[in-house]
């Protein structure tokens, strides 16, 4: 189970830099995209074991059942917003230099370069 | 406590030389008077450290890394520390007299006192790193000092970077020297490795760290063949050159030599060192002197000389060779210095420091010439000056050492050759005639009479050579025996009358005047020029320039090559480590072991599908729609590990992504999407399969890492367990997730929500914000403010700076429709005419129902934040869901109204301000313990006030409200930006 998942990481991150590489700035980004979530999927797969039960104990401390990892789920949670975050910066920076150079094509714009 | 003010001193001083403006002989006073204060205290200290032993001083820094601020004042470094002050006073009340222009004054003389305040540091360092620091501080201070007339002076940039260079490079090894010294010592405190010379003198990295350190000592003492960059140093204004090249930097190896003799000292192997490379600096030093034309030259190279000569006086076995290079170190310092001073005085009032050129300055200059004659025979070595007990320490140290005969041949031939330039320096410049130079007119005109007092800087030091030589054994015993550790008997004339070390000493002083004599026949002698480190160093130099030309070729400046190749570097790496731990591990497993196993596997599926879709859409509106379907599908996997908290997170961000990027679409212009459609999917089936190749490598490696991260977990799960069984007694968290978010791991939750902020705000400043500068510009002028508060009060409408955007304008092409899936269907077909120059901004949809539906999904939206939010802790859920849940809410504000309006009607909302104190909740929630004496982000739960409905009010509860704050914030912020009508002008 857990080697699937390992190999659909690895997939999903295949695709992402597919995506990441074309010369289309907006189809770049969502390369971007797909890499965090390939990530996310690794992060969740080292997870330190297989849960049945949320994450929750009870008042007496105790879990219902064997639980899930709960250190994974805290970083997961940070690393969805973050990369929502930097997703929205990275869109932002498309839409200008779209409308400022009047292309979305990565190797058109090339004025940074000496 | 006194000493740490000793070395802080100077660079207080610095600072407050730097707010005074005052005349720069007055700067010269204060900072000359600071530095005598400073030696009279160092005074005091002298009978306290013969009395009491050493004086010690620390504060722990970085304890784990046994690095501490500590300062230990022992006899070495007092004697260092009065050699440093001492010439150092009379230095700056020289430089004082230097210049001229106070400006440059003030800025030669805060970087000579910083200067002065490092060199403390680097004699009174207790601790090997701590040393290591003062001498990087003062190679780098020498360097901002060599290339002060830089800006005019290209020879003073390139000697600069040059000293900056070899200096810099010496100290790496140093480093490393100092770092195996301190590992094989087991400390970094001086106190402790030299009491530990025998471990060191037989550990095994002993040759290594002995060579290390005497490459960091033989650059800092310009030991041939690293001697090159001190002539070239000379670019430094003369007082810098007098103090820094002469008297003090130069010194520090030599002092550290000294302070490690008793450690690594009297092994064969230091002795061998040391003295090959100072006897060759020697001759080499002295031999060189003598043919330069430039006084400074001349002076720098016999300091090299000297140097030189220290230095193989510290490697002989026994103790004599250290009395020696201590009375060398006082006795060459004394007379150099002043040489220094002269000379620099000479070029002030002539404008040239060539020998060719100058000659007969008695008669204008008498002051500075009885002063050269003075330094000169100390330098010659001629009774009764301290120069003269120097060499005979010098020589008597060879000759009592066995096997050193061909050490004596060198040293008396050095000596004549210092003798010859003794003579030279004082008799060509201000003995004989004038000399009629092509420039002489100019050279007269250039003529002006000095400043009186600054002749009396010089004039001290020299009369100290002369109080020291014939005071001998009065003055200078009680100054060396705390810092040799051992008797010392100095005398002027020897008890036993004539030795073989006097008799040579007067043949050296013959034989030189003798060669002064006939100085006109071999001066003009062509002699061949050997290769010189200076050559090597400039192919070195002009080496890595042109590996730089190659490097720079590959160049190409298409991102996605560079981008490829990262990411082939990245891989590379991680495969390694998975190929490693897979040819260990256990045949992986694909068995799924229950139902909720095969969903997640079918969602797996579907998100790969999904994904694979969007690459292969061509529409961009579609390959968005195929990344949701992704997304959700994660989220569902997420939903059956079990965690419901990530999986409710991601459900909302996938939404609010899904919508960012639809409305970044509509952002950008149709016609150039189109047109990069097109030229991405002509590309050339080699282009696609080169990148597919590309991505199949990536992913492989990532797969093959993955599989051994996941193959090669630890097994006890200490820190997950650890976290559950602590979640609830330590963070009163029944939400186990909830409790590292806020608690465990609640500084990274502190950094990300400021992180988001951050980037929220970033993209609002790049989309909607361009007056953000130019209106704080505008708030903090008076008149502003004041008609802003006079508009409060009067209750006046202010006109908006912001351009306003009619919506009638749009009104027309309004799309009437509200849920999200419709307005994808039809910006599918792209339908909004787009004016050519502008995006087309979000129109505002004037269909009676959505409007409704918008304005009712608000407040509930609210009012589920609030609840995730009140039961974060103990509920799926929580401040980022909360924050996300009303973003999205106020997001179909933005999609419905459009952005004019929206702003118009939530006047409630504030983005920027939100996100303000979100992170101000959460920093001061976690920083309020501190005041307590508790520890940053300490859990605390107040019992006293029970609140209904089973919510505990305690410190996660404020983070939580403070990460809502943000997130809401910055996801507002946001959809503000992208929502915002802002026209970018382009070029």
């Amino acid at each position: 189970m857990n080697t699937l998942f390992a190999i659909g990481t690895g997939v999903m991150f295949g695709l992402g830099v597919f995506q990441l590489l074309r010369r289309d700035l907006i189809k770049s980004a969502m390369g971007f995209y797909i890499l965090f979530t390939a990530i996310n999927l690794l992060f969740l797969a080292v997870g330190a074991f297989n849960g049945e039960a949320p994450p929750y104990v009870n008042d007496q401390n105790v879990t219902a059942a064997q639980s899930a990892d709960p250190l994974v789920q805290a970083l997961l949670l940070t690393a969805i917003v973050i990369s929502f975050g930097s997703y929205a910066l990275l869109l932002s920076f498309i839409a200008i230099a779209s409308r400022r150079f009047h292309t979305v094509d990565t190797d058109e714009l090339d004025y940074l370069k000496g | 406590v006194i000493i740490a003010a000793i070395v802080a001193t100077p660079f207080l001083a610095a600072l407050l030389l730097l707010s005074l403006r005052v005349r720069s002989a007055v700067q010269g006073w204060i900072s000359a008077g600071i530095i005598g204060v400073l030696f009279g205290v160092l005074l005091a200290h002298l009978s306290i450290v013969q009395e009491t032993g050493p004086v010690q001083f620390s504060i722990p820094w970085m304890p784990q890394i046994g690095l501490s601020f500590s300062l230990l004042l022992d006899g070495l470094a007092l004697l260092f520390g009065l050699l440093i002050t001492g010439i150092g006073a009379a230095i700056h009340y020289y430089a004082g007299y230097y210049f001229e222009n106070e400006k440059e004054s003030r800025r030669f003389l805060s970087l000579l006192l910083a200067f002065t305040g490092s060199m403390l540091l680097l004699v009174i360092a207790g601790n090997i790193l701590t040393l290591f620091i003062a001498w990087e501080l003062t190679s780098i201070i020498s360097f901002l000092l060599i290339s002060f007339k830089g800006k005019k002076d290209a020879k003073a940039r390139a000697g600069a970077s040059q000293a900056l260079v070899i200096t810099g490079g010496g100290g790496l090894a140093l480093l490393l020297g100092l770092l195996l010294l301190g590992t094989a010592a087991g400390s970094m405190e001086w106190s402790d490795i030299l009491s530990s010379g025998d471990v060191l003198r037989t550990h095994a990295w002993y040759p290594a760290l002995l060579a290390l350190i005497a490459i960091g000592c033989f650059t800092k003492s310009a030991q041939v063949p690293l001697h090159f960059w001190l002539p070239d140093a000379m670019s430094a204004p003369t007082p810098a050159s007098g103090f820094l090249h002469s008297a003090t930097m130069v010194k520090a190896g030599i002092y550290l030599l000294l302070r490690l003799s008793p450690v690594l000292g009297g092994d064969a192997l230091w002795t061998a060192v040391l003295t090959t490379f100072g006897l060759i600096t020697l001759i080499v030093g002295a031999a060189l002197a003598l043919r330069q034309d430039d006084l400074k030259g001349a002076l720098a190279y016999s300091t090299i000389s000297q140097l030189g000569a220290l230095v193989a006086l510290i490697g002989l076995p026994g103790e004599i060779g250290i009395k020696a290079a201590l009375v060398g170190v006082l006795a060459h310092a004394l007379y150099k210095a002043p040489l220094f001073l002269v000379v620099g005085a000479v070029d002030h009032a002539t404008g040239t420091r060539l020998l060719s050129k100058l000659g007969g300055l008695r008669q204008s200059m008498p002051g500075f010439a009885a002063v050269a004659g003075i330094s000169a025979l100390s330098m010659a070595g001629v009774i009764p000056l301290f120069g003269f007990v120097s060499k005979e320490l010098l020589l008597k140290a060879i000759i009592d050492t066995p096997g050193f005969s061909v050490a004596l041949i060198i040293v008396v031939i050095s000596a004549i050759f210092s003798v010859c330039m003794a003579t030279i320096l004082f008799w060509d410049v201000f003995m004989g005639s004038r000399r009629a130079t092509p420039d002489d007119h100019h050279d007269n005109q250039r003529e002006h009479p000095l400043p009186h007092p600054m002749v009396y800087a010089p004039m001290g030091l020299a009369a100290a050579s002369v109080i020291f030589g014939v005071g001998v054994s009065p003055l200078v015993t009680p100054l060396l025996e705390p810092a040799a550790r051992s008797k010392v008997s100095l005398y002027l004339i020897a008890p036993y009358g004539i030795d073989l070390a006097l008799v040579l000493s007067t043949v050296a002083i013959i034989v030189g005047a003798a060669l002064f004599a006939f100085r006109r026949q071999w001066r003009s002698l062509q002699i061949p020029t050997l290769f010189t480190g200076a050559q090597g160093y400039r192919l070195a130099v002009r080496g890595v320039e042109r590996v730089g030309d190659v490097l720079l070729r590959s160049q190409g400046g298409k991102i996605r090559y560079y981008l490829s190749g990262i990411l082939i570097g990245v891989v590379a790496l991680m495969s390694t480590a998975g190929v490693g731990t897979l040819l260990n591990s256990a045949a992986p497993s694909f068995a799924l072991r229950n139902a909720a196993e095969l969903l997640k596997a079918v969602l797996l599926v579907l998100s790969i599908t999904a994904t694979f879709a969007s690459i292969t859409f061509k529409q961009h509106l579609l390959a968005a729609l195929a990344l949701g379907v992704a997304g959700y599908s994660i989220g569902g996997i997420f939903l059956l590990e079990p965690a419901p908290d990530v999986a409710l997170v991601q459900f909302l961000v996938e939404t609010l992504a899904t919508v960012l990027i639809i409305m970044i679409l509509t952002k950008t212009s149709t016609a150039e999407r189109e047109k990069v459609i097109g030229v991405v999917w002509d590309q050339t089936r080699l282009g696609i399969w080169r990148d597919a190749a590309i991505a199949i490598l990536v992913g492989t490696g990532v797969a093959l890492f993955a599989t051994a991260a996941v193959n090669s977990r630890p097994t006890p799960q200490a820190v997950a367990n650890w976290h559950l069984q602590n979640a609830l007694p330590q963070a009163g968290a029944n939400d186990v997730v909830a409790a590292i978010i806020t608690d465990f791991r609640g500084t990274d939750t502190l950094i990300e929500i400021t992180v988001f902020g951050m980037a929220a705000l970033g993209v609002l400043t790049l989309l909607a914000k361009p007056e953000i500068g130019e209106r704080a510009r505008r708030v903090f002028q008076t008149p502003y403010l004041l008609r802003r508060i006079r508009a409060r009060v009067l209750r006046l409408e202010l006109p908006e700076p912001m351009s306003e955007y009619s919506p009638e304008q749009y009104a027309g092409v309004a799309v009437p429709s509200a849920s999200r899936e419709d307005s994808e269907a039809l910006m599918l077909h792209d339908p909004l005419p787009a004016p050519p120059e502008m995006p087309a901004p979000t129109p505002s949809l004037l269909d009676a129902l959505t409007r409704v539906m918008a304005v009712l999904t608000l407040p509930f939206a609210l009012l589920i934040a609030l609840s995730h939010l009140l039961y974060a802790g103990s509920a799926p859920g929580d401040g980022f869901t909360a924050g996300v849940i009303a973003g999205l809410g106020v997001a179909l504000w933005y999609i419905i109204y459009g952005y004019t309006e929206a702003k118009k009607r939530l006047t409630w909302l504030h983005p920027v301000r939100f996100i303000g104190l979100g992170l101000f909740i959460a920093f001061t929630n976690a920083v309020l313990p501190l005041l307590f004496g508790r520890e940053f982000l300490a859990f605390t739960l107040v019992q006293e006030i029970t609140l209904p409905a089973d919510i505990k009010l305690a410190s996660p509860l404020i983070f939580e409200i403070g990460i809502f704050f943000a997130v809401f914030g910055g996801a507002s912020a946001i959809m503000e930006a992208i929502t915002h009508p802002k026209e970018v002008e382009s070029m």
